[in-house]
């Protein structure tokens, strides 16, 4: 069936208004802060046979996994058994998930008794459980990380709603409150785009939607390999750093073999580390995902659709066991670290096939600030999520403080912290001025935290990198600062690992810095006028 | 005599209202000084200004300020450790996947900004005071080596306690007297500091330059000899006297596609409309709002070029789609139109100014529905063969005929205008079938029944002097004032009280200021409570105008919040669920004299007098031909081409049109098929 020009320009639109308005009713409707401030969740819309057609544009390395997380649903529960009013839950890291916290649900939408597709939604949760308040740098295994949801199939009516699966959630999180509440917003942002698929049905008769989602699938699928297509043909190498397992002193490497060949791309990991024993692995979905958001960034617009039809073009594979294609039970809480590193080999790949289109590495790193306290009635749970500087670009200086490829989570307002969490002052949120790496185009700058502490009882918990490695500079470029987290404690400076655990108590000052992006091009090239206008500014390049 | 002018980005239209008649002119914009356009248009319309009583104006000075970067030299005091909140921002990328991604550019550099040392708590307790004088020093040697034009101050916590901006404006205007300071607790009583910061800096930014603009534009009329009331309409769609808005001018931002929402309201009011949905197409772009019950729905926050804007805004949604906006295939191969536009210059390539890109109006020339010998009536000539070329290349590309091309570009046209009804109705909670779809502007009437449709809308008003909505719309303007403030309640018995008494206290002050101004304000005020579930951060709001409130009882408090929320999120927690108050928002109004009836003779209308072929929804027709003033009671049975002046309203088949007694023209969709 052939869809006319202008039905498939409204399917289209109306499919992907109705992810993104999924996008928005979620964030608002949530309770915690780190989904209705920081926007640490996602939204999609899935076609009947279960593939990804619509997205909302929020976390790309969550939106990423939603494909691989419904097929895992679907090998115990396919399509023809599933019901209206089922749901179907899926956190599990090794069945095509993240990290434990980012619950995926998934809600079957029927019209007239037949499928129609799937709406689905990801939230990180605050806290499920585990050997430590919303996140535990030292778990030895994924069981020590928090409760797994195996892919699985529950009934809105029996299960939720004080039902057996809501009181098992209930049951194992440390503020079930914020938790329920959340997976609330989960239901609500599908329920709205299941609304809207089916007035759509509705409309234009359910043949012509299907035939139109095929399409946006193909038509995703032309542009990228369109796009691949003009990039030259061969065999590219690159790699990147991870400072540590956080534990030990020793590098850890990832290394990727790119190979383009006509309009596809094949992307190997072979001879990147062995997967570590601390919560640094990357599963083989956020793997897959880092890898194309790459790619996809390099070689597109950013207008191009992102949904499974942009998956076809990029094949990726990784030996079974390495650090981006972990083993159970291996811990995977700060996946986003390797992933990071997945990004930065595939970029620094790619660098040699299309010189002009990428940009130099940049902090690429998710910073975790974790800060929690136990008082007489349970937990408060504070966690945030930063970024830092990213790689100047051939023509623009990179991106000041703002998060990182992967993710696109905001900050929380200091007004809104200090009224949800009494337990701390934000004594200091600023530019770090001086970390961004020199070049003709600089590179974008970290910042800095300073939270003092207001009473006892309160630990801190962190993951982050680039403590030892620096964003470097590309064609010329200087490298960013290092990101760096200390504890002011009665005059003395103690500084922290990157990935630990730490107990804090009154009068504490916390600083937690992240990193530079590297500077591109030779930094006596750059143009007088910008130069003058960062002095002006009290801005200076990072002096390493 | 009581005069509006709205100066846009094109056009500056005038309508003078004199005892029982209506005067309409419309002449080109002068950018460089929007005054002088101004004056062209009350000499275009043969005015003295002497004779004018009343005169009420509107423009895009302070937008342009911004989207221009041509504001005033701002310096901003922030609490210390904060000094990088504008380029902080939110953290966070608009474009995901833009790998070259720049955040939006503030409007006050870092070299300008300057940290207190203060502090509130979340509470409003004081938890350490500027020190006065190393305030004062510090203050002083800010602004000996700056050259400021203007002041902003947004400290933390200051929703709850504005004290120490306060304390600290002080200290400046005492070594500036001259210097205009604004405080962020002063434009927005609301939590978030970023967006608040942001508001205080743009409302400082255009502050000179909107006072500039309106004592210059004041002392050429009192040149003229005007001696009438002056006054500006806001974004929030109500007017301020002039020398009260030299002191608001960030109220302004908005106040164009205010005024024609403002103007499409109070047109079609006297027929009985009132709940309705505003279509205004431009050359570039397409403003649409929802207006339920009469009163345009208000949003509490905005953003321009990027930047938020937290002061109430007559919540319109844009898009990129206009007469100028450029058909074009996308690398995938799909059919689009728009956003790039070919605005007014190079413009569409029937304009023969050099344009070459098919537009949206060339592809209505070239299906009919725009015709060459009547384009703005009959006032501007055009090139139909330079709008076919343009097109061709895409009819081959698809193997269409040309007509039907040319109808699938004005379709993919409608299809983001739709898009835009959509987002200020069903992601509401409203259905677009309960609204009428009331269209102005040049290419509104053209569109509107067409989109109605694909909405299930079924009827289309038309009203009089379309081409000028926007400058009546200021002559039917109510002065406005609003009061807005955060104060967290949880919604219990014991808090109603409190409740009353802060929507009685923001009453009264919003009375006082108008009644300060020589205004005096209606009884009635709008209260609007912003409500959540306790644990929530985002609010809905809930609206108390017209209740009692002196017996409104917790209970149904809840259950208003309640029907409210599931109106916007499909779903309500059970009832006895915690819920609070956040934020209160009182406006007072004063209501303008009416304008006079715009009945007009009947005519006898039969049958279409001539007759035009067209090409629409892929098939040939010949529609009716008629000129506005011909339209009668009788209902016509389209396809119609009606010509009004600046504008052209279509009815397509199944559709019929008629003149009301109050000079809207009614377009209705049959039942058949």
């Amino acid at each position: 069936m052939k869809v006319s020009p202008v039905d498939q320009a409204v399917i289209t639109q109306a499919l992907t208004a109705a992810a993104d308005e999924m996008g928005i009713k979620l964030i608002r409707s949530a309770h915690s802060p780190v989904v209705r401030e920081a926007q640490d969740c996602s939204a999609a819309i899935l076609d009947r046979k279960g593939r990804v057609v619509a997205q909302a544009d929020l976390i790309p390395i969550q939106l990423g996994s939603v494909t691989h997380t419904f097929r895992a649903c679907l090998e115990h529960h396919p399509l023809e058994t599933l019901r209206e009013g089922d749901f179907l839950v899926n956190n599990d890291p090794y069945s095509g998930g993240q990290h434990l916290p980012d619950i995926f649900l998934f809600s079957p939408i029927f019209l007239d008794g037949a499928l129609v597709g799937v709406t689905a939604t990801v939230v990180h949760h605050i806290d499920l459980g585990g050997g430590a308040p919303g996140l535990n740098p030292d778990a030895g295994d994924v069981h020590e990380e928090g409760i797994t949801f195996p892919p699985s199939r529950w009934s809105v009516e029996r299960d939720w709603n004080g039902g057996p699966f809501e009181r098992l959630v209930r049951a194992n999180v440390r503020m079930p409150e914020a938790t329920i509440g959340d997976i609330n917003a989960q239901f609500a942002a599908n329920a709205v785009g299941g609304e809207r698929l089916k007035s759509l049905c509705r409309k234009f008769g359910r043949d012509t939607v299907f035939a139109a989602m095929d399409e946006m699938l193909d038509y995703s699928e032309r542009r990228i390999r369109a796009a691949i297509a003009a990039a030259p043909d061969g065999s590219y190498r690159g790699e990147a750093w991870l400072d540590d397992d956080g534990r030990g002193e020793d590098p850890v490497p990832v290394r990727a073999l790119l190979t383009i060949e006509g309009d596809s791309i094949a992307v190997d990991f072979e001879g990147t580390a062995p997967q570590v024993a601390t919560n640094m692995n990357s599963p083989f979905a956020s793997t897959v995902s880092s890898a194309i958001a790459c790619i996809k960034a390099v070689l597109t617009d950013p207008d191009i659709p992102f949904n499974e039809g942009a998956e076809r073009a990029i094949s990726v594979t990784a030996p079974y066991g390495c650090l981006v294609n972990p083993r159970p039970p291996a811990p995977v809480r700060a996946r986003l670290l390797p992933s990071y590193r997945v990004v930065n080999a595939v970029m620094n790949a790619l660098a040699g096939a299309v010189p002009d289109r990428v940009i130099a590495p940049g902090f690429d790193t998710t910073t975790v600030s974790c800060i929690s306290h136990k008082h007489d009635r349970g937990y408060n749970i504070y966690l945030e999520i930063f970024g830092g500087g990213y790689g100047a670009g051939p023509g623009n200086d990179g991106c000041d403080a703002v998060d990182s490829m992967l993710s696109n989570c905001s900050n929380i307002p200091i007004e809104a912290m200090e009224s949800d969490y009494p337990f701390f002052r934000v004594e200091d949120y600023s530019l770090r001025a001086a970390s961004g790496g020199g070049g003709r185009q600089r590179g974008g700058m970290g910042f800095q935290r300073i939270y003092r502490i207001l009473d006892d009882g309160v630990t801190f918990a962190t993951y982050g990198d680039r403590f030892r490695f620096a964003a470097g500079g590309l064609f010329g470029g200087g490298p960013g600062a290092k990101a760096e987290t200390l504890v002011e404690r009665g005059g003395q400076r103690i500084p922290l690992r990157s990935k630990q655990q730490f107990p804090l108590s009154r009068g504490d000052r916390l600083i937690v810095r992240t990193g530079g992006g590297g500077g591109y091009g030779p930094a006596a090239e750059r143009n007088a006028e910008l130069a003058e206008r960062d002095r002006l500014d009290g801005f200076e390049s990072n002096p390493e | 005599m009581r005069v509006g002018i709205e100066v846009g980005g094109t056009f500056t239209d005038l309508v003078a209202v004199e005892g029982g008649t209506v005067l309409t002119a419309k002449v080109p914009s002068t950018p460089a000084s929007p005054d002088l356009g101004a004056m062209h248009a009350l000499d275009a319309a043969g005015l003295d200004p002497a004779e004018i009583e009343e005169l009420v104006h509107g423009s895009t000075v302070a937008t342009n300020a911004v989207l221009e970067r041509k504001g005033a030299a701002v310096c901003l005091f922030v609490t210390r450790g904060t000094r990088d909140l504008l380029l902080l921002q939110r953290h966070d990328k608009h474009a995901i996947y833009d790998l070259r991604y720049r955040k939006p550019e503030p409007v006050v550099a870092r070299r300008d900004v300057f940290e207190i040392d203060e502090r509130m708590a979340a509470d409003g307790k004081v938890l350490k005071a500027p020190d006065r004088a190393a305030t004062a020093r510090l203050v002083r040697q800010a602004l000996a080596e700056g050259g400021y034009e203007a002041a902003a101050l947004c400290f933390l916590h200051a929703y709850a306690n504005p004290d120490h901006e306060r304390a600290v404006a002080a200290i400046i205007q005492e070594a500036a007297p001259a210097l205009p300071v604004t405080c962020s607790s002063d434009v927005t009583r609301e939590f978030r500091e970023y967006e608040r910061a942001s508001t205080a800096a743009l409302a400082a930014y255009v502050q000179p330059v909107m006072a500039g603009y309106v004592s210059r534009f004041s002392a050429a009329l009192a040149k003229r000899g005007f001696a009438g009331r002056f006054s500006i309409m806001q974004s929030n769609g109500g007017r301020m006297p002039a020398e009260a808005m030299e002191l608001n001018a960030i109220s302004a931002l908005f106040s164009g596609p205010a005024a024609g929402a403002v103007g499409a309201v109070r047109s079609v009011a006297g027929a009985g409309f009132r709940d309705l949905i505003t279509l205004d197409m431009g050359g570039t772009s397409t403003d649409v709002a929802l207006i339920a019950d009469g009163r345009p729905e208000l949003a509490s926050m905005t953003r321009i070029d990027g930047l938020p804007v937290k002061t109430p805004v007559i919540d319109i949604v844009t898009v990129g789609a206009g007469g100028g906006s450029i058909a074009w295939v996308d690398d995938g191969g799909l059919l689009r139109v728009g956003p790039h536009s070919a605005g007014a210059a190079p413009g569409p390539a029937c304009y023969g100014r050099g344009g070459d890109r098919p537009t949206v109006t060339d592809a209505h020339l070239v299906r009919g529905t725009l015709r060459a010998d009547a384009f703005l009536g009959g006032r501007m000539a055009v090139d139909p063969e330079a709008a076919r070329r343009a097109l061709e290349p895409l009819a081959v590309r698809f193997a269409l005929p040309l007509e039907e091309l040319a109808d699938s570009v004005v379709r993919l046209a409608e299809v983001s205008i739709v898009r835009a009804i959509q987002r200020v109705s069903t992601e509401r909670g409203r259905d677009p079938r309960d609204y009428v779809l009331v269209p102005y502007g040049g290419a509104g009437p053209l569109h509107a029944a067409r989109v109605a449709e694909d909405l299930a809308i079924g009827t289309v008003v038309v009203p009089p002097n379309a081409g000028v909505l926007s400058a009546s719309g200021l002559l039917l303007s109510d002065h406005v004032h609003y009061r807005t403030r955060t104060r967290r309640l949880a919604v219990s018995e014991a808090s109603m009280g409190a409740i009353r008494e802060t929507v009685e206290a923001l009453q009264a002050e919003a009375r006082d200021y108008l009644a300060a101004l020589g205004i005096e304000a209606e009884a009635d005020f709008d209260r609007v409570l912003e409500m959540r579930y306790l644990g929530q951060a985002f609010e809905v709001p809930v609206s108390l105008s017209g209740m009692d409130l002196a017996h409104l009882r917790a209970e149904e408090l809840a259950r208003l919040f309640g029907e409210a929320h599931r109106r916007v999120f499909e779903f309500a927690k059970p009832h006895g669920d915690p819920v609070e108050v956040v934020s209160f928002r009182v406006g007072v109004r004063a209501p303008p004299p009416p304008m006079p009836a715009m009945g007009r003779a009947p005519a006898n209308g039969r049958a279409p007098p001539r007759s035009a072929r067209l090409t629409e929804r892929g098939e040939a027709l010949e529609a009716g031909l008629l000129a506005r003033a011909e339209l009668g009671p009788d209902a016509m049975t389209g396809p119609l081409l009606i010509d009004d002046g600046s504008a052209t309203i279509y009815a397509p088949p199944g559709w019929t049109a008629a003149a009301d007694g109050h000079g809207n023209a009614i377009l209705t969709k049959g039942t058949g098929p």
